[in-house]
Formats: structure tokens, C-alpha cells, sequence
């Protein structure tokens, strides 16, 4: 009787989580999963206690034999795991996280704990539980349902790593089992089916499905909480009049976090059908309107260039000083932002991490890329719309500093780290995660990315780009996209665009700047001008070089020399500037590695410029790509002049 | 009363002073040369025939001068050293030039002249050093003391406000400025001292500081408040002005310096006048001493 009750039960709660409506009018996703949890915070003990209900679809034509999930908490049960192994130490084994499952039953009751299995699908590091495997005791055919339930209970680690507690703050994220991703065949590049269910890895986030999610959540009563979820209800716990419980809904995301803490200051605004919640400490009060015209900045441009933002609810939390590492994380509804008390205006910091980590709502919660596998799809492609929405809204050359005496645009943040790394060749853009070389990831995974797809954009214009990006959105939005996807949308739209302008597709572009590890270099090598006997050349008027007004006698060759320093090879304009005042503007493809453009001109070459709108922003040295004779020495002048004055105050104000 | 009888005739001495000033502006434009010249040459020969400094037009760019590579970074890394070159030769030669100023800022004093000015700067050299080197070295101590140990301490303790770092800061540091204000002075009177006298005695000259701040510190510590508040505030304004200037003709950019040039004559000069202003707030107050009783020491005679 107790087994059939289970799985009616468990029925019930499959058919309600994926068809059932609350929040949108239609499911978003293919619902291949779904979450129904029921847990409880101890903030003496620093635990989660919870049980959970949870069902995976097989929605392929694979008979599938197990399941894989995720058990994160477990990357800080060990200084040994591979978390701890690839990161700082945390020497204090009291702070140290963990899940421990009590129970784990599939709905029929069998249990299922004698079946779990530790795997290390990465690196095979026997320290590394955060992965476990369950053989089926009855395979998953087409179209069956595996439901679950899991009895846990999550120790917080103590030192906050995008979650954990630090006193009385809590951020609670991938805190709970969750299935890896079951791919057939010919999803992403895979040749055969299979899950998807990477260790956690320092230098490395998730992928998972899209999901429904039923959370409540149990917590003492002065605790004010925000989770990625629509909050349905509110009520006194029954048992324990100290606490309260807190229902939420969450359909079609990628991840449920939740955050807790007595001092957050409770903040809401609208824009059009989104309820923005924002939480914050008491003493950043005056961060709360930039804050919010951030994240409606945010949602204005990626709706009118990239698709709609589907939910009528997304909470966004600054984290108090001692939840610091909590800042900067994304999980699609909720995510953390990052500022300090009394930031200047003029440091647009805050607004960057808010733009950045709302961004990913769409670049991972709603194009979910593996971002195990591919962290250019999400924090690259993210970076680049950061950059985009930073210099728009904030200014072209002020998006990241303005003030009088310095400004910085966010795009010139990204290409400069980019371009400063000295190990920008050391690897390609298509490594996995964990495989970028110390120091790389983030300048691999952001910042050339984000400075590539600025090429990109350079090449094929900006509406073009953004014509990518609404097909990107269109074809993948809840699904898994993979790199090659992207990349066929990119190829199809500029085949709509522009023809074969740039070849049968754009492949060569990926080739050079996404798969490649080489750098783009162009440089003016050299001009000269050498004065012709005029009537000897007007012999050759079929010379089709002949550039010569008739009423006048002096006559030029002219000669220019352009070099490709670096590997990657791209089409590139060359502008050349006469001192009669006309210009001549060609282009390159830009593939030999020494280019001579000759010319006869009735006047002489006064300067060259190669890209001279500085599209083409993979080009590690601008200052190469011109050349003149006659360089402008007074900006260098100023900037000397400026800095004596400088030194002779700070000097004469440190003596006595 | 007594604070700006000493504020004035502060003034009107540095007014007298104005070729000991020159002589200062000089120095300062040579050192900080050693440093400015080869940093304009590197940028010259970096940026080449580039047009890239159309994007410098409007300002420092960050891009462009990340462009640079490895010789900025190089530049970059040998800042530090660099400004610590710079503040090491000017201590020795503001202990050398304030030796001829203190000389030539006596009520006693007669008209500049080149040879007695630099040969007070010669004789007061050693003397001045010592002076600089303990009230700086005290200076520093305070400095973290009062100003960076708080920060750190109130950021570690977890008190879980986020003001109260940024309360901290404040009061840390106008604490510091204050306490610094007695140095300063102190330092002042002592260098006053050691001009007025034929033997070389820092110590005693320090010793001399120290009771006449403490001693006169009503008068002393508002003087030397209303001092050190006029030369920040003309900081404040010349760097506010200075940085939102950019000229971009070869015309503009000599003006600029010209003018920048003349303000820092001027920063020296509000330095001078405080100098002055001590300098005659200690003869004033000699005097003062001397009419109610005689001097009991010969070291602390005028």
C-alpha cells in the first residue's frame, strides 16, 4: 500500500511539475527534469536538511541503463577532492562542506543506495565524490520516467566558494543532487549517447537541464531570504513558532540557489513584465537605484537585440562584505552582483557585475552551453554583450571608468587583458574548463572571446551581429547549444546578409580566432613617394594605376608596404591619405604575410592607416596599423608635461 | 592677532624670497627631469610615426598605452623605484635649498644674495637632513599607526557594518593630518631655530621644536592649520584644472606648461610662506619671552 501511495505520489508530482502552469502560460522547455524539495536551514549547525523528489525523462530513443548526478557540496568534503586540489587550501577542516545521503529510493521504494557509485569522469581523482553513477535496476527505455527520492543533509562549507555561510550569511547553490545531462547521439558532437556529468572543478561551472523546480524552504523567522524562485507562499513553520516557511516556484531554469540573512535590505522595481527584487546590506542603500538602471539597461538591449527575457520575476543580491564570495555568480533568476559602501559613481564596477551576471539569464539560463566544456559559449559570448551594454549605456569610452581625469570603455578592459596576457597563445578557445593552463581561463574564456566576437562584429557589421544573435536566440533558446551550432547560425545569417562576401561561409574566421591559438598583428611597414617624369608616364595611360589630374605636372609613385606579423589572417581595410587631402580606401584580405600597394598619385602619400576604425580589435598592436611621416608629438608633449607637474607636487608635498 | 601678524609678515618675507623660490622650482624641474625626459623618450620612440595618438587627444588611453607591450610594463614596474629616487633627492635637496630659505626668511636677514644664500644652504645642510629624515621617519611610523592599522583592524574584527571601515578611514586619517600638523611644525620651528644660530645642533634644534610647539601650540597649530590649508586646497585646484586641460596644439601645450610651471612656483611659494610664518611667529614669541625675562639659554636665543 505504501509503495503504491509512493508512486502515485510521485506521478502526481511528475505530471503537475511538467505540465502545470504557475508562472508562464506555456512550459519554456522539454521539462526533462524536475525538482520537488523540501529543506530546512540550521544556522547553528550550518546545515541544509532536506528531501527531495525529483524525476528525470528519458527523452531519447536510448535505452538508458543509469543515471548520473551531481553532488557539488561534495568538492569540499576533502582537501583532497578536485576542487580543493585545484585551488587554495582551506586548511580548517571544520568549515568543510559536504552531502551525505541518508536515502535514496526510487519511487516504487527500491532502494538505491547500494547502488551508487562514485565516478570521476575527468581526472579519475579516487578523492573526488562528486559525481555518482546509479545503475538502473530496470533500464530507461524511450519515453519512461526515472523518479526519485533523495533524504539529505548538506554541511555548508565555511569559507564561501560561490556557496557556503560565512556567520550568519548564507548563499545556498548547487546544494542539492541533480542529474547530469543524458545526450544522444548527434546532440552537441556526441557519437554516441550518454551523460554529460563533469566533476566539480575549480575553473569550471555547470550545465543541466532545464527544469521545474518546488522548493520550500524552512528558516528562522528574522532570516530574509531570495532564491531564484516566485515566492507562492509565506506561513509560520507549524512545528517551531522561531521559524517560517517559504514556498517557491521556479519553471525553466537551469539552477534553484537560494540566499539567507538577517541584515538584507529589501528593494523592488519593475520594467514592463519583470518584478525585480533587489537585496542588499542596510549601508549600500545609495547603491540601489544604479543598481536597478543596470539591470533594466540590461534587459532593455538584450530583449531589442537578443530575444525576450521570459520571466516575470528575477531577484539579484549584493552580498555584504563577509558573503563576498558569494559576488559575482549567476543562476539564471537569481544572481550576485558586487559593490562596496560609499563605490564612486565614476567606477562603474557594480553596474558591470550586474550587467554581466543578468547576462547570463540569457548566456547559460537560456542558451544553456556546457560550460564544463565550452566556457566561451557562456562567459565569452556574455562578456562581449557586457562590453556592448557598458559602453552603450555608460559611454563609448566611459563604460567601465568615467571620470574627468581617466576614462576606460569595458571593451577596451577586455581586449587589453587580452592583449597584456603573455600567455594569450599558450591555448586555443575549445579547451574544456579545467584544461586551460594556469592563469588562462579567465583571459581565454572572457576576454579573447569577448575581443574576437568584437572582430567578428567589426567584419560583419553590427546589425549583422545582432541578426546572429536573434537567430542564435531563436533556434536555441531551452535547448543545449554547442559551439558548432552557434557557428552555423553565424554562417547562415551572413549568408542571408551578404551572399558569399566573405566565402561559402565563415568557417575561416572560427578557424583562426575560436580554434586557433595564434595573434592577429597587421602593420604599415613602410611609404615612400618618388617623383616621376610626368610625360613619360602619361605614355602608359593604359596603366590602370594612372591616378593623375591633367592639370597638374607633379606626378608620384607611390608606394606602400603592409606586413602580417602575426598568424591569424583576416581581411582587413587599408586607408592611404594624400596631401591634397583625398584618401583612398581598399581592402586586404589580409593573408599574405607582406602586401606592396603601388600607386600613381599627383600628390604624395601623407599617411596610411590599416583598419582604421579599429574593427578588427583581435589586432594585439594598434599602434602599428598607421604610419606617418609627420607624427602628432603633442599628445606625448601634454602627457609628459602633465606628468612632471605631477611628480614635482607629489614630491614637494612628501618633504618638508 | 599674533596668528596673522605672523601670516602676514610670513607672507610679506617670502614675497622677499621670491629668488630662493626660483631656485627651488629649478631644482624640483631638474630632478623630476631625470625621470620625465627618458619616460618622454620611451613614448616617442615607442608610438614612432603612429597616428595612434589621435586617441591620446582627449586623454590618457588606456588602450593605447596597453599597445605598448613589454617596455610599458617594463616602464610600469620601474615606477615604483623610480618616484622612491625622486623623493630620496628631493629630501636632499629640500634639506639644502630650505637651509638658504630659512637663512634668508629672518627678520635679521638682508637682501638675497646668491653667496649668502647658498652658503646658508651649506651650513644648515646636515643639520636640515637630520631634521627631515627624524620628523619624516616619525611621520610614517604615525602614519600607520593611526591610519593603516584602524582600517586593517576594523576590516578584520567582522563587526558586519560596512561603514564602519569607511567611518574608520575618515576619522583615521584626519587624525593622522592632525597629529601630522605638530610634526610639521615642529619641524619648522626647529629648522627656524637652526637657521637663527651659528653652531649645527639638530637635536637641540628638534628639542627647541618640540617645546615651542607645545608651548605656543595655540597660536603654532592654527597657523600652521590656516598654512597647510591654503596649499591643499590650491592642489586640489590646480590639479582639477590641470587635469581637465587638454590642449592639442603645440601652442596649448607650452602654455601648459608655463602655467603649470607657474603654479607650482606659486606651491612653493605657499611652502615658503609657512615657512615664513613660523619663522616669524618664533621671533615673534622670543621677543615676547625676552621682554618678560631674560633668555636662560644661549641655544635657544634668536
Amino acid at each position: 500500500m505504501k509503495k503504491t501511495l509512493l508512486i502515485i505520489f510521485s506521478l502526481m508530482f511528475i505530471t503537475s511539475a511538467s505540465n502545470a502552469q504557475i508562472i508562464n502560460k506555456e512550459p519554456l522547455s522539454q521539462r526533462i527534469t524536475g525538482y520537488r524539495i523540501d529543506a530546512k536551514l540550521d544556522p547553528v549547525k550550518k546545515t541544509v536538511t532536506g528531501s527531495m523528489d525529483a524525476f528525470w525523462v528519458n527523452k531519447t530513443a536510448d535505452t538508458v541503463n543509469d543515471i548520473q548526478l551531481h553532488l557539488y557540496m561534495n568538492a569540499f568534503r576533502s582537501s583532497k577532492s578536485t576542487f580543493y586540489m585545484g585551488s587554495y587550501q582551506v586548511k580548517d577542516t571544520t568549515i568543510y562542506g559536504r552531502i551525505d545521503i541518508s536515502s535514496f529510493t526510487l519511487a516504487d521504494g527500491t532502494d538505491l543506495i547500494p547502488l551508487i557509485q562514485y565516478i570521476r569522469p575527468d581526472d579519475g581523482n579516487p578523492n573526488d565524490s562528486t559525481v555518482v553513477k546509479i545503475i538502473l535496476p530496470e533500464a530507461a527505455e524511450p519515453g519512461d520516467t526515472v523518479s526519485i527520492t533523495v533524504n539529505f543533509m548538506v554541511k555548508l562549507p565555511g569559507k564561501i566558494r560561490r556557496t557556503g555561510y560565512n556567520d550568519d550569511y548564507f548563499f545556498v547553490g548547487q546544494w542539492f543532487p541533480k542529474f547530469g545531462v543524458y545526450e544522444p547521439a548527434g546532440m552537441r558532437y556526441r557519437a554516441a549517447g550518454g551523460w554529460n556529468c563533469h566533476q566539480f572543478h575549480p575553473n569550471s561551472e555547470f550545465y543541466a537541464n532545464h527544469s521545474v523546480y518546488d522548493v520550500i524552504l524552512t528558516v528562522p523567522d528574522e532570516y530574509i531570504v531570495g532564491s531564484g524562485g516566485m515566492l507562492i507562499s509565506e506561513a509560520d513553520c507549524g512545528d517551531d513558532n522561531s521559524y517560517k516557511t517559504l514556498t517557491y516556484r521556479a519553471e525553466d531554469i537551469v539552477d534553484f540557489a537560494w540566499t539567507a540573512w538577517p541584515g538584507y535590505a529589501v528593494f523592488t522595481d519593475q520594467w514592463r513584465h519583470v518584478k525585480i527584487t533587489l537585496l542588499l546590506p542596510e549601508d549600500r542603500k545609495e547603491q540601489v537605484a544604479r543598481q536597478f538602471t543596470a539591470v533594466k539597461n540590461t534587459l532593455e538591449y538584450l530583449t531589442g537585440n537578443v530575444g525576450t527575457y521570459p520571466w516575470p520575476h528575477l531577484t539579484f543580491v549584493d552580498p555584504p562584505a563577509k558573503g563576498s564570495g558569494a559576488s559575482g555568480m549567476e543562476y539564471t533568476t537569481i544572481f550576485t552582483s558586487m559593490s562596496s559602501y560609499k563605490m564612486p559613481g565614476f567606477i562603474h564596477f557594480p553596474e558591470m557585475v550586474t550587467v554581466h551576471e543578468f547576462g547570463h539569464a540569457y548566456f547559460m539560463g537560456i542558451l544553456a552551453t556546457n560550460e564544463f566544456e565550452d566556457p566561451w559559449m557562456d562567459e565569452g559570448i556574455n562578456s562581449f554583450w557586457e562590453a556592448r551594454i557598458m559602453d552603450h549605456y555608460w559611454g563609448e569610452n566611459s563604460g567601465m571608468i568615467d571620470h574627468p581625469l581617466f576614462k576606460m570603455a569595458d571593451k577596451t578592459s577586455a581586449r587589453s587583458s587580452y592583449v597584456y596576457s603573455p600567455n594569450r597563445q599558450v591555448v586555443s578557445n575549445k579547451e574544456n574548463s579545467w584544461n586551460y593552463p594556469l592563469g588562462t581561463y579567465s583571459m581565454m574564456s572572457y576576454m579573447k572571446t569577448s575581443t574576437w566576437l568584437y572582430t567578428l562584429m567589426g567584419i560583419i557589421g553590427e546589425e549583422t551581429t545582432n541578426d546572429v544573435f536573434r537567430e542564435y536566440y531563436k533556434r536555441w533558446a531551452f535547448k543545449h547549444p554547442a559551439p558548432k551550432d552557434f557557428i552555423d547560425v553565424v554562417n547562415d545569417v551572413v549568408k542571408k546578409n551578404y551572399g558569399d562576401k566573405f566565402g561559402p561561409d565563415i568557417n575561416w574566421f572560427f578557424d583562426e580566432t575560436l580554434y586557433g591559438t595564434g595573434i592577429c598583428d597587421y602593420k604599415v611597414a613602410a611609404f615612400n613617394n618618388i617623383r616621376q617624369d610626368t610625360a613619360k608616364v602619361r605614355k602608359n595611360e593604359a596603366d590602370t594605376l594612372l591616378r593623375i589630374k591633367p592639370s597638374t605636372d607633379s606626378l608620384y609613385k607611390c608606394s606602400v608596404g603592409l606586413d602580417r606579423l602575426g598568424e591569424v589572417m583576416l581581411p582587413v581595410e587599408v586607408l592611404i591619405h594624400f596631401s591634397d587631402g583625398h584618401e583612398t580606401l581598399s581592402n586586404w584580405d589580409g593573408k599574405d604575410r607582406f602586401k606592396k600597394i603601388e600607386v600613381l598619385s599627383n600628390s604624395e602619400i601623407q599617411w596610411v592607416k590599416i583598419d582604421p576604425e579599429y574593427k578588427i580589435r583581435m589586432d594585439v598592436n594598434f599602434i602599428n596599423n598607421s604610419l606617418t611621416y609627420e607624427p602628432d608629438r603633442v599628445p606625448v608633449k601634454r602627457i609628459t608635461n602633465k606628468f612632471i607637474s605631477f611628480l614635482q607636487f607629489f614630491v614637494s608635498s612628501v618633504t618638508l | 592677532m599674533k596668528i596673522f601678524k605672523a601670516l602676514a609678515a610670513g607672507f610679506y618675507r617670502t614675497l622677499k624670497a621670491w629668488k630662493g623660490i626660483l631656485l627651488i622650482w629649478f631644482g624640483s624641474l631638474l630632478t623630476v627631469s631625470l625621470v620625465a625626459i627618458p619616460m618622454k623618450g620611451f613614448l616617442k620612440s615607442a608610438l614612432g610615426g603612429s597616428m595612434i595618438t589621435e586617441k591620446l587627444r582627449d586623454g590618457i588611453d588606456f588602450e593605447v598605452f596597453g599597445d605598448l607591450g613589454s617596455g610599458f610594463r617594463n616602464l610600469i614596474a620601474s615606477f615604483p623605484s623610480g618616484l622612491l629616487l625622486l623623493v630620496l633627492l628631493g629630501i636632499l635637496l629640500n634639506a639644502f635649498l630650505s637651509g638658504g630659505i630659512f637663512d634668508t626668511l629672518k627678520g635679521s636677514s638682508p637682501k638675497f644674495t646668491g653667496n649668502d644664500f647658498f652658503k646658508a644652504c651649506a651650513k644648515n645642510f646636515w643639520s636640515f637632513l637630520v631634521i627631515s629624515l627624524i620628523i619624516s621617519a616619525i611621520l610614517s611610523v604615525l602614519f600607520i599607526l593611526l591610519f593603516i592599522l584602524p582600517i586593517a583592524l576594523v576590516a578584520q574584527s567582522d563587526s558586519g557594518s560596512e561603514s564602519a571601515p569607511y567611518i574608520t578611514a575618515v576619522i583615521s586619517f584626519a587624525l593622522f593630518f592632525f597629529v601630522s600638523l605638530i610634526f610639521i611644525l615642529t619641524a619648522d620651528y626647529a629648522r627656524a631655530w637652526q637657521a637663527a644660530n651659528d653652531k649645527s645642533a639638530c637635536f637641540s634644534a628638534i628639542g627647541y621644536g618640540f617645546s615651542r610647539t607645545f608651548s605656543k601650540f595655540l597660536s603654532s597649530f592654527p597657523t600652521m592649520l590656516i598654512l597647510v590649508a591654503v596649499q591643499m586646497l590650491f592642489t586640489f585646484l590646480v590639479f582639477a584644472i590641470m587635469g581637465r586641460w587638454t590642449p592639442d596644439t603645440g601652442g596649448g601645450v607650452f602654455l601648459l606648461f608655463i602655467i603649470s610651471q607657474i603654479a607650482f612656483y606659486t606651491k612653493s611659494g605657499l611652502k615658503v610662506w609657512r615657512y615664513g610664518s613660523v619663522t616669524s611667529l618664533k621671533e615673534i614669541n622670543d621677543l615676547m619671552k625676552e621682554e618678560v625675562a631674560p633668555p636662560v639659554s644661549q641655544n635657544f636665543q634668536a
